[in-house]
């Protein structure tokens, strides 16, 4: 599988480590009065999507980036790849 | 008391091999020196190189050299770039000691790395079974460099010429990354 990195261009798989789901980016606020229940849900609960699925992937024999890759689980086509600092900060703005 | 002296030992102790028409070989003399740039330092940073480097700071995949060629700069991660000097000279010195006034953070990387260098026309040939990288002369010309993984060894390519590669890999799995790459280079030579 290649990766299309938007600084680096084309990559191996193999120079990268998954690290799950994008959600994960979103991590609860640990003060707010259901913490644990969010917490529970951002550690545990997971969707299991047959198609596509936006993914946390870590360049670690790369430039050490974490991209949020948009694949399709049945085809394992790369659809969009995009940095997750990009991604995050998007979400707070 | 009896007078000490430390000398220092490469890696692969000088390793020098001509391989049917390749030659590989370890430098080194290498001194190499990671700059990490400081939040929102990116131009000043940038000012400094220029001034006491006569360097640009390289993009993403590329390098750049210095005025009086001494020097090479490559980028290995976003904010952080390594400088790979030829010999243990002034400049190298005055790096780790002034951290160009303070404009980026230095670590003296000298110790950590081994560096092999990889001459002759069938270099792509024996790099393409151990390089995910597309060495094809549109996507990796001379002065191209990456970081990336060879026979599940980190390591940084970088194109010094034609058929001229310097490999960098980590010193404590030097003789493993020999092994790789001259078995790999052995291959390609009847």
């Amino acid at each position: 599988m290649i990766i299309n990195h938007p600084l680096l261009g084309p990559r191996d798989a193999a120079e990268f480590v998954i690290k799950g789901d994008a959600s994960l980016i979103d991590r609860p606020d640990w003060q707010i009065e259901n913490a644990a229940e969010a917490f529970h849900e951002y550690l545990f609960l997971r969707d299991n999507p047959a198609g596509e699925h936006r993914e946390l992937w870590y360049h670690e024999q790369g430039d050490r980036s974490w991209l949020v890759v948009t694949r399709n689980t049945l085809t394992h086509e790369v659809t969009r790849v995009e940095m997750a600092r990009d991604v995050a900060r998007k979400a707070r703005a | 008391m009896a007078d000490m002296t430390l000398t220092a030992t490469p890696a692969l102790e000088g390793y020098d091999r001509t391989i049917g028409t390749m030659r590989l070989a370890e430098r080194t003399s290498l001194s190499l020196v990671s700059m990490a740039i400081p939040l929102d330092g990116e131009g000043r940073a940038a000012t400094a190189v220029r001034k006491h480097l006569h360097a640009e700071l390289p993009p993403a995949t590329g390098s750049t050299l210095s005025s009086d060629g001494s020097c090479r700069i490559i980028q290995t991660a976003a904010d952080q770039y390594m400088a790979i000097f030829e010999h243990h000279n002034d400049a190298f010195t005055d790096l780790l000691t002034n951290a160009l006034d303070g404009a980026v953070y230095v670590t003296d990387q000298s110790d950590v790395w081994v560096g092999l260098s990889l001459t002759g026309p069938d270099a792509v040939d024996a790099l393409e079974r151990l390089c995910p990288i597309d060495l094809h002369d549109s996507n990796f010309p001379v002065g191209a460099s990456a970081r990336t993984v060879m026979e599940h060894m980190g390591t940084i390519i970088l194109r010094t010429g034609q058929h001229d590669y310097l490999l960098l890999s980590a010193r404590s799995s030097a003789g493993s990354f020999l092994h790789a790459v001259e078995t790999s280079v052995r291959y390609t030579q009847p």
